[in-house]
């Protein structure tokens, strides 16, 4: 069962160069902002396993940032209140508030809405920036972090050393 | 040579472990859809009542789709040791085509086993508190505003002044001074010898011969100086007249006043040995309150449960959002079907063993949508706990607010063991009664218009205290066998005022008015025998003054129609008679 397990994380870990670590981060974002009985976040979990996105940093990112949206649900609400709360927008949003599939979407929802919009505008800064952190961490901190004794301590378990010898 | 891989775009083994992850989540979902839907329905209900809300359980159909929810209990935030309603079971059938295009609409709404006003095992957790007013505690202050004590008859003889000693030292007063002035007048009366000499006198003048027109002038001018002191006497007669008449009135007056004295104090004793009246203020809401409250529950439930609901349903983007929940948005165009309808709905209420249906249509928070009122109906009579019942009513929550009428009529419901109060220091229960109830209540903008009548008859209250003032009022409700009380409805939706009004407080004031001197009826026998006796002595001495008064006033009125008599005396003719006899047989004989 833990080969299994480990193969089929080997495969979703095989993609690890840093523009694959960095859209992972991203798409994490998005899940971790926004509520996350949402259908768009099916649809960024298709995108996160059917392309080539690192999952590791794709669940290290959703742990994260669900804990960062709790502090920033009022500013999503207040974003999204504002723009649905918009006399200009009405029209747009009675158009879609009548079609069934646009209703599935929850988009009236203000921290919904709030939050894939806060999301969205914070993706090419999170991407580029991650993308940025991810070169540096392989150049000068990688060898200084797998030294700490509490890595050690988790790279001796049983299940790591599976996975490690899979990955070969 | 390097040998290179050309990796494909999509990555296979992702695409099993989607359709895994996805199958896991609904298969979950599926197995535990009643819970996720009982957390679902306690938060949301909770976030709509203002605190908590709890469910047994949850059973869901599929075919046709329906809901079941099992042991409902609804927190009352201004009570929370109180649930405002409680739901036995209440089952609904929803259409699949409307909750497909995102619509929850009921067919049909079933909920049984519906009691208001019932204690919780733990108190509820309330969400917002409320500021209306703790009724209860408001009752306690006024309870400990009744706690008097009631003064003793010694107590009373000492604040009451009494009025009978007064009478009697006036009637006497009166006497002596009347008496005086009678002396002064009686002196100047003719005697009666001297209307005897004025009549010689008058005979004499008018009688004797007269020999010349000379004598007949001088007899004319003493004619007219006796009149001068007819006159002057006679002023004095009808002088004296009045002064015995003035007597006369003082003394029977005084008489009078004599023998209403005793009665006049007893009454005032008694008024002083009542309780004060600002403490008999409003004892209609004091006793009865918290129980008409209670009825007033099943009255306005529509209103007190429904409309705030569905007012908070419709207010939730203008109010603050919950932490984390954020807000839902309509966005619904004018003559779009509401999102929320219960079709139809029976609400099965349970008063004991008697059960109640009130038939809804059209329950939803957005009327304007519908275009119809949410209406209510409910009719039974000859059950077991009243002759017949009658309520209907309508409720529409529209642009400019919450619009809403309602009339009952309720005849001849038998109520048994009812508790008024039970507070240790007094204890009551209505043990029976026969109530008939109508009225009428109207909600314009959020605020109740309404009038009650609650008529009670064949009334029996069971009451009991150890203090004093418990004591007696519970002897005066023990003698309480019919009230009429008028109750205006008033308020915000969200907190009704009741105001009662009856004729119990004068009721009661009687009854512990005449506990009271019930008390003290030895005494006031006693008392009213003193009383009695000081002014019968007093009147048996004025009596005798009050005859001889009489007899005065007969011997003046004789003094004054003699008099008038001698007035009338005249000379002229007589005179001019007897001098023209003279003339003649002067002339005849030669």
């Amino acid at each position: 069962m833990l080969t299994l397990l480990a193969k089929l994380l080997k495969a979703l870990n095989s993609e690890t160069g840093a523009w694959a670590l960095a859209f992972a981060f991203v798409l994490g974002m998005m899940v971790g902002f926004t509520p996350f009985w949402r259908v768009h976040n099916i649809l960024i979990l298709l995108f996160a396993l059917i392309f080539r996105i690192n999952l590791s940093a794709f669940i290290v990112s959703i742990l994260i940032c669900t804990g960062i949206a709790y502090l920033l649900d009022p500013v999503f609400h207040s974003v999204g209140s504002a723009w649905l709360s918009s006399e200009s927008w009405r029209g747009v949003w009675e158009a879609m508030y009548s079609s069934p599939w646009w209703r599935i979407t929850q988009f009236h929802h203000s921290i919904t809405l709030g939050s894939i919009v806060i999301s969205l505008a914070l993706a090419p800064l999170v991407a580029v920036g991650s993308y940025f952190i991810v070169v540096n961490y392989r150049l000068r901190i990688q060898k200084w972090f797998l030294k700490l004794k509490i890595v050690q301590a988790l790279r001796a378990n049983k299940f790591w050393a599976i996975y490690s010898d899979l990955r070969g | 040579m390097t040998k290179q891989l050309r990796q494909s775009t999509i990555r296979w083994p992702g695409v099993g472990a989607f359709f895994i992850i996805i199958g896991l989540l609904v298969g979950f979902s599926f197995l535990l859809l009643d819970t996720i839907i009982k957390w679902t329905l306690e938060s949301s209900l909770g976030t709509l009542n203002r605190a908590e809300v709890n469910i047994a359980s949850v059973e869901h159909g599929w075919v046709p789709l329906s809901l079941t929810v099992s042991g409902v209990q609804v927190t009352d935030p201004a009570q929370p040791e109180n649930n405002r309603v409680v739901v036995g079971e209440l089952r609904g059938d929803l259409d699949l085509g409307e909750l497909l295009v995102g619509r929850v609409i009921f067919d049909q709404v079933n909920a049984t086993g519906i009691r208001v006003n019932q204690p919780r095992q733990s108190p509820g957790e309330v969400y917002t508190k409320l500021s209306k007013d703790e009724v209860s505690k408001a009752a306690g202050e006024r309870w400990e505003a009744l706690k008097m004590e009631l003064p003793s008859m010694d107590e009373v003889m000492a604040q009451v002044e009494l009025q009978t000693d007064t009478v009697i030292e006036r009637a006497k007063s009166n006497l002596d001074e009347q008496k005086q002035q009678l002396k002064q007048t009686r002196e100047a009366l003719p005697s009666s010898e001297q209307l005897a000499e004025y009549e010689t006198k008058v005979k004499e003048l008018l009688e004797g011969d007269i020999e010349s027109a000379t004598e007949l002038a001088e007899r004319r001018e003493q004619l007219e100086e006796l009149k001068a002191k007819f006159r002057a006497d006679r002023d004095s007669v009808k002088a004296f007249k009045t002064q015995v008449e003035t007597a006369k009135n003082v003394v029977q007056s005084d008489i009078s006043a004599l023998r209403k004295a005793p009665e006049e104090d007893l009454a005032k004793i008694k008024s002083f040995m009542s309780f004060d009246a600002t403490g008999l203020e409003n004892i209609t809401a004091l006793i009865f309150g918290e129980q008409i409250r209670s009825w007033s529950k099943y009255v306005l439930l529509a209103y007190e449960q429904l409309a705030p609901m569905m007012q908070r349903a419709d207010d939730t983007a203008e109010e603050g959002p919950l932490r984390s929940e954020g807000v839902w948005f309509t966005f619904m165009e004018a003559n779009a079907p509401p999102e929320f309808l219960v079709r139809n709905a029976v609400t099965e209420f349970a008063f004991g063993e008697t059960i109640l249906d009130v038939n809804w249509q059209n329950i939803t928070h957005q009327h304007t949508q519908l275009g119809q009122p949410t209406t209510f109906q409910a009719r039974a009579d000859n059950s077991a706990i009243w002759d017949s019942f009658n309520l209907t009513g309508e409720m529409a929550l529209k642009d400019n607010g919450f619009d809403a009428r309602q009339q009952w009529q309720l005849k001849g419901a038998k109520l048994n063991d009812i508790g008024l109060s039970d507070r240790a220091e007094f204890m009551a229960t209505m043990a029976a009664t026969l109530l008939d109830s109508e009225g009428s209540v109207a909600v314009r903008n959020g605020l109740l218009d309404g009038d009650a009548s609650v008529r009670l008859a064949e009334l029996k209250i069971n009451a009991s205290g150890d203090s004093r003032w418990a004591e007696l009022l519970s002897q005066a409700l023990g003698k309480l066998n019919r009230l009429d009380i008028r109750t205006e409805i008033g308020g915000e939706l969200t907190a009704p005022t009741l105001s009662l009004n009856s004729d119990l407080d004068r009721q009661l004031g009687d009854a512990l008015r005449s506990t009271a001197t019930d008390a003290a009826q030895t005494k006031l026998a006693k008392l009213q025998q003193d009383l009695t006796a000081q002014v019968n002595a007093v009147i048996a001495e004025q009596s005798p003054e009050l005859a001889g008064l009489v007899d005065l006033e007969g011997l003046a009125s004789s003094k004054d129609a003699k008099l008038e008599d001698l007035l009338k005396s005249q000379l002229e003719d007589k005179l001019k008679d007897k001098l023209k006899d003279r003339l003649l047989k002067k002339i005849g004989g030669g």
